[in-house]
């Protein structure tokens, strides 16, 4: 477990402290925002992104602090730390050579296991809510406020899209033994997936339907979760996690 | 060491061994495929406490799958096996913690200090196992402060060993532990080996060192594709090759003319072209086979004669058509 947490620590560290700046970037980018919203929307360069803007300006400023950091900072930099930290998880064991001498330790696979996804599921999702943590003192340097309530409930909407990711990547990490093609296919995918949402015609195809500043400004006006997305959400993750454990404990050294 | 061939009655009718009975180790036809591919034939196999138990057979002869099997790392298809009066189920945790494990092929992490790797490969076991694990890291001087990337071959399989000799457990599967060691390290760990027996525990070591395996193990088991072919203690097996004789004659002899000669003087078989015959006696005194085909007129005399090697690579040789190292 010591390991798992040391290797664990700099890449969260590392993804913790991007999030945080690119928050801090965009939040303190506020005022200027608000002033050339109308300026910005005739940059936009597709309809898709001139209604974001609509989006943005309609919903003051809780439409950009959940745009900007949910939708932008969480779904890229979230995603790819899902891939990264669970494609190795069991893979890179293998790739290692290490496999053997993990699971010949008087552990019970499942242990071992279940000792990994709970730390990797805790390095994607503890920096989401600890910088979100820090919202309101960046908001305060333009003075202004957002309720930091429903932000947290955005939070756990955001982890448990993110977990759904990090799930399947870690199940393909249970099955697959080369981590690099497990992120690079994993992150080709999600990207493609990110890259449909800007297409109007093919948009509600994309998986960031679940995570785009309309489903994360109902949850701010209303102040609780949508259980019909998130249960299914977080039972998905679950399975995935059951499914992992089966493969896991057949897989030979 | 008892009988080694295909199981022939249910393991449930075997009584479980007890701790501390006189056999550490009790398979009883395991047995696993890959796929098409017969990796362990159902087999039974004991092994007893207080002694070393060498396991011999060319590479993919199942000596690997054995052992894990045996730990629970690779699940069995069939049949049962005991560790320390513990029976082998799910994943072989209880096994596990029963026994310690040196894998043939591994990779270690190789930022990690030595002294934490040390330690990690010891995660579950009791301080006593730690601090025994690190004196003999020391003994071997391992430079236990470098990271492990720093080490060789023969270092990570020292530092391997360590791990595996410090937890005080009944049994000890070893795979290929001295492989890649100079002579003195290997000298030192047969040593502690050996200690580390006459303690009570009973060790299942592979490896390809015959000369090694006739030094310190106290019996063999031969296996090849899976299957076990021969399982004797090492006087026995020592005592079958003083029974052969190696010849070297000139291509054209007349080897029915030889075979005949040969059998008349005592030998019970003869095998090989005339450049390297093998003479299959039937006791351990060479002198009546080897006087009957110098005094025969119509035979010519051999080149060359090898009789009265400690032969376990003549054994080999024979059990597998292939040498040993």
């Amino acid at each position: 477990m010591e390991r798992t947490l040391r290797s664990y620590l700099l890449p969260t560290l590392a993804y913790f402290l991007l999030l945080e700046a690119m928050l801090a970037a965009a939040l303190l980018y506020w005022p200027n925002f608000e002033e050339n919203v109308g300026a910005l929307k005739a940059m936009a360069p597709i309809d898709l992104l001139k209604e974001m803007v609509d989006t943005l300006a309609q919903g003051g400023i809780e439409a950009y602090v959940t745009g900007q950091h949910f939708f932008k900072g969480c779904n890229t930099l979230g995603t790819a730390a899902a891939v990264l930290f669970s494609a190795g998880a069991v893979a890179g064991e293998v790739h290692r050579g290490t496999f053997e001498i993990w699971i010949a330790r008087p552990f019970s696979r499942r242990r071992l296991l279940l000792e990994r996804w709970v730390t990797g599921a805790l390095a994607v999702c503890v920096p989401i809510f600890l910088t979100t943590l820090t919202v309101p003192w960046l908001l305060s340097f333009v003075d202004t406020q957002v309720p930091l309530q429903p932000l947290l409930l955005c939070c756990v909407r955001q982890s448990a899209f993110l977990l759904c990711i990090y799930s399947l990547t870690f199940l393909f990490s249970t099955v697959f033994d080369t981590p690099m093609g497990i992120a690079l296919s994993m992150l080709f995918a999600t990207s493609m997936a990110f890259a449909i949402y800007l297409v109007k015609v093919v948009t509600h195809w994309s998986i960031y339907r679940l995570t785009d500043i309309e489903v994360f400004m109902k949850i701010m006006d209303r102040g609780e979760l949508d259980w019909s997305r998130l249960g299914p959400m977080i039972a998905l993750s679950g399975v995935l996690l059951l499914v992992s454990l089966r493969t896991f404990a057949r897989k030979v050294p | 060491m008892t009988t080694s061939k295909p199981h022939e009655r249910p393991p449930c009718e075997e009584t479980t061994p007890r701790s501390g009975s006189p056999q550490s180790v009790r398979i009883r036809g395991l047995s696993r495929s890959f796929g098409q591919k017969l990796a362990l034939a159902p087999l039974d196999l004991d092994v007893p406490a207080g002694e070393i138990t060498g396991l011999l057979g060319p590479n993919g002869s199942g000596k690997s799958t054995l052992m894990r099997c045996l730990l629970g790392l690779v699940r069995a298809d069939s049949g049962e096996a005991w560790v320390d009066g513990v029976r082998l189920r799910g994943d072989g945790r209880e096994v596990r913690a029963r026994s310690t494990f040196a894998p043939g092929e591994f990779a270690l992490y190789g930022q990690m200090r030595a002294d934490r790797q040390l330690d990690w490969l010891l995660a579950g076991r009791d301080r006593e196992a730690h601090e025994r694990a690190h004196a003999l890291a020391n003994e071997l001087e391992l430079p236990m402060q470098e990271p492990v990337h720093a080490f060789s071959h023969g270092m990570k399989r020292q530092l391997l060993f360590a791990a595996a000799m410090g937890p005080r457990v009944a049994v000890r599967i070893l795979d290929e532990i001295s492989e890649g060691l100079d002579p003195a390290k290997r000298g030192l760990v047969l040593e502690r080996l050996r200690d580390d027996v006459k303690q009570g525990t009973a060790v299942l070591l592979s490896s390809h060192h015959l000369g090694e395996v006739q030094r310190i193990c106290d019996s063999m088991v031969f296996m090849r594709g899976g299957h076990l072919l021969s399982d004797q203690n090492t006087r026995t097996v020592l005592d079958h090759s003083r029974r052969l004789v190696r010849l070297q004659f000139a291509p054209s002899t007349d080897l029915a003319r030889l075979e005949a000669v040969a059998r008349a003087a005592g030998a019970v078989d003869m095998s090989g072209p005339a450049e390297n015959l093998l003479l299959h006696l039937d006791d351990q005194d060479p002198r009546r086979a080897l006087t009957a085909i110098f005094s025969n007129s119509d035979l010519p005399s051999p080149l060359r004669i090898e009789y009265g090697q400690p032969s376990l690579e003549e054994l080999y040789r024979e059990l597998y058509g292939e040498d040993a190292c």
